[in-house]
């Protein structure tokens, strides 16, 4: 947590800055809304996560999330497969892709970086031969398994917002990944692989089998995203689902006390990036900041945010030393 | 002590000047008129959107309501994301260029609920939008398949050029295209899937390729498709970038005015090519009053005004084709219209 504050003031700020230029910000839809998608995406930034952690990277999530959330409606419209089928053949497709980026990394040596691109290229184009670039949906069927990501849970008035079913999926998940990382030998032994995979080897550490376990829970994480995401707006296109996706989950992983030198995780940071990240573009409608700056203000923003993580750290530095 | 406070300073010096930033971008709430608050979506960022954003804002201008454009640069999750937004912001009323508009009819129904929409440019019929304003796209397409056959009597060798072609837009340009150009009836649910060559033995469509809005891809499928059909008579562009980048492909390949191109909407370098010959004309839908009319439909929709909906609930904006002969007239009124010298 002490890690990620400077991020989570800046998160504060913004979220502050914004309620004060439009006051419907807090508005119970409006944070229901943010709780739903910053859910959504902190799912594919606790898998870039682990992957980063152990000192690689994943640029095939955006591509995994198209490919499983394209292939859900293709699979049950268009051929008519069981919901249930279809979701657990295209969880165990993303999760054995996870475990080939992990076994070409491993045992063939190759850079994550030229695996997981691959990745990114091969299963876009998968999906777009597979559908012929048609457009997905479940049209106005399959409102049963759509409710898995649109119900919300009121829990009868005492709290003033109903809260995404996803929002539990993802604090499920996100508590699980915070337990992992930091209570159990595996999370040990992956930051020590991240720090430093040779010192990890010769301590006995099978690095092989910890770094493709990475690989393989980031895999899974998008294409469980990939599901929800489909499940919510009800269409995929082939050519765009999931575009730079790779993109937000790495940068809200940067952000939130990964570094890209491996060896560091903060799954509560992750988690803050990913926020500051949705709420910035609420922000630019809420406030009606012209939408062509919306990159710009992102950018700006992040920049700020490591910023000031960088001075806070600076300062604890400093307080040591006085 | 000097140290340890200058970090806190500068991080206090850094949020001041981010929601200085923010403050300073945020527009300032329209001045004067009435408090009725309007929004104008696209299906995307494009010239032709600039030119709908333009008309939308000069009837805000004109009836004293505030209008936002908003253009969605990442597909679908974020039209449905700056929709939501929007309604937070208690928009008043929406019109709306739906991406995907079959899978997206809940979504409508349910934004239908919370604020006055209607759609624009793509339309979806049996839901609970008030009205659509466009115009027909598969008509838009045959007026353009006429175009062809005027300027290719003897027949040929025809390449479509698209950025999608499952965009239901796309889809009844390019079918309405074909179907006049090979004397077909007049059927807009009929479907030639891409990959087949279409032919009646005097037109042939050999290809139909896509860039997904990848302008660098758009022009190297063209650059292809002159390489593998070396006896092309026709080159169709049925999104507003497809004809320009065509153009420019036919130019490195010295195949301009060899091989005839027909395009779709009002690029200034298609209307250009019209003025010179190298392009011999395009279909042009009306942006401008896209924009203008979706902005005073709505303003009277929430007036209260419901009976400025005709009982058909389409209010045609119908094509029109500029060719070398009304090209001067039509690019100088749109230069007006958008403040362009």
């Amino acid at each position: 947590m002490k890690k990620s504050l400077g991020l989570l003031l800046v998160l504060i700020a913004a979220c502050i800055i914004t309620y004060l230029l439009n006051d419907r910000f807090l508005a119970p839809v409006n944070i229901e809304n943010l709780l739903r998608r910053t859910a959504l995406f902190s799912l594919i930034s606790i898998g870039a996560a682990f992957v980063i952690t152990s000192g690689g990277i994943d640029l095939s999530i955006g591509s995994m999330v198209c490919l499983v959330g394209t292939l859900l409606p293709w699979l049950t419209t268009t051929h008519n497969w069981p919901c249930v089928a279809a979701l657990l053949l295209l969880i165990g497709v993303a999760a054995t892709l996870g475990a080939c980026h992990g076994l070409l990394i491993t045992r063939l040596k190759l850079q994550p970086f030229i695996v997981t691109l691959c990745g990114l290229l091969l299963y876009r184009g998968i999906t777009r031969g597979l559908t012929g670039d048609q457009t997905q949906g479940f049209g106005s069927e399959f409102e049963g398994i759509r409710s898995i990501a649109l119900t919300k849970i009121s829990f009868g008035g005492l709290l003033p917002i109903a809260i995404p079913s996803v929002a539990f999926i993802t604090i499920a998940v996100a508590l699980l990944a915070a337990l992992v990382m930091n209570r159990t030998r595996y999370g040990l032994y992956l930051r020590a692989v991240g720090r430093n995979e040779v010192a990890a080897t010769y301590s006995g550490i099978n690095t092989n089998v910890i770094k493709a376990l990475a690989y393989v829970t980031c895999a899974t994480l998008a294409g469980v995203s990939g599901v929800l995401f489909v499940l919510d707006v009800n269409s995929a296109q082939p050519s765009d689902f999931g575009n730079f996706y790779e993109l937000y989950a790495v940068a809200a992983a940067v952000l939130g006390g990964c570094s890209l030198r491996g060896g560091e995780a903060s799954i509560t940071g992750v988690i803050i990036g990913a926020a500051l990240m949705q709420v910035l573009r609420n922000a630019i409608v809420l406030v009606d900041i012209p939408t062509q700056l919306e990159f710009a203000i992102i950018g700006g923003v992040i920049l700020i945010g490591v910023g000031a993580e960088e001075i806070i750290r600076l300062t604890a530095a400093s307080d040591k030393s006085v | 002590m000097k140290i340890r406070r200058f970090p806190l300073i500068l991080s206090a010096l850094i949020l001041a000047t981010s929601s200085a930033i923010l403050l300073g971008c945020s527009k300032k709430e329209g001045t004067g008129g009435s408090n009725i608050r309007l929004a104008f979506i696209t299906n995307g960022v494009a010239s032709f959107w600039t030119i709908a954003k333009f008309g939308a804002e000069a009837a805000g201008k004109e009836l004293g309501v505030n209008v936002s454009v908003h253009m969605p640069a990442e597909g679908i999750v974020d039209q449905k994301r700056i929709v939501e937004d929007l309604i937070i912001r208690g928009v008043d009323g929406i019109a709306i260029s739906l991406i995907d508009s079959h899978n997206q009819a809940s979504f409508v129904n349910e934004t239908a609920k919370q604020t006055a929409l209607i759609t624009q440019d793509a339309d979806a019929p049996n839901t609970d939008r008030l009205a659509y304003i466009g115009m027909d796209n598969y008509l838009a397409g045959r007026m353009l398949g006429q175009l062809i056959k005027e300027s290719l009597p003897q027949g040929g060798k025809l390449a479509i050029f698209v950025g999608r072609v499952e965009q239901d837009n796309a889809r009844k340009r390019r079918q309405g295209t074909i179907d006049e150009v090979l004397g077909r009836s007049i059927d807009s649910s009929r479907y030639d899937p891409p990959g087949t060559e279409i032919t009646n033995g005097t037109y042939t469509f050999v290809v139909t390729l896509t860039d997904q809005f990848d302008r660098v891809k758009a022009k190297a499928n063209c650059e292809d498709a002159v390489l593998r059909y070396p006896d092309l008579s026709g080159i169709v562009g049925l999104f507003a970038y497809n004809a320009p980048l065509c153009l420019e492909a036919l130019k490195q390949t010295q195949k301009v005015g060899t091989i005839k191109v027909f395009s779709f909407d009002e690029a200034d370098e298609t209307l250009q090519g019209i003025k010179d010959g190298s392009i011999s004309g395009t279909i042009v839908q009306n942006p401008y009053e896209y924009g203008f009319q979706s902005i005073k439909l709505l303003k009277e929709i929430v007036a209260g005004n419901k009976q400025s909906i005709p009982p058909s609930k389409f209010i045609d904006i119908p094509a029109r084709r500029i060719d070398r002969s009304s090209v001067d007239a039509f690019w100088a009124d749109l230069k007006k219209k958008t403040g362009r010298p």
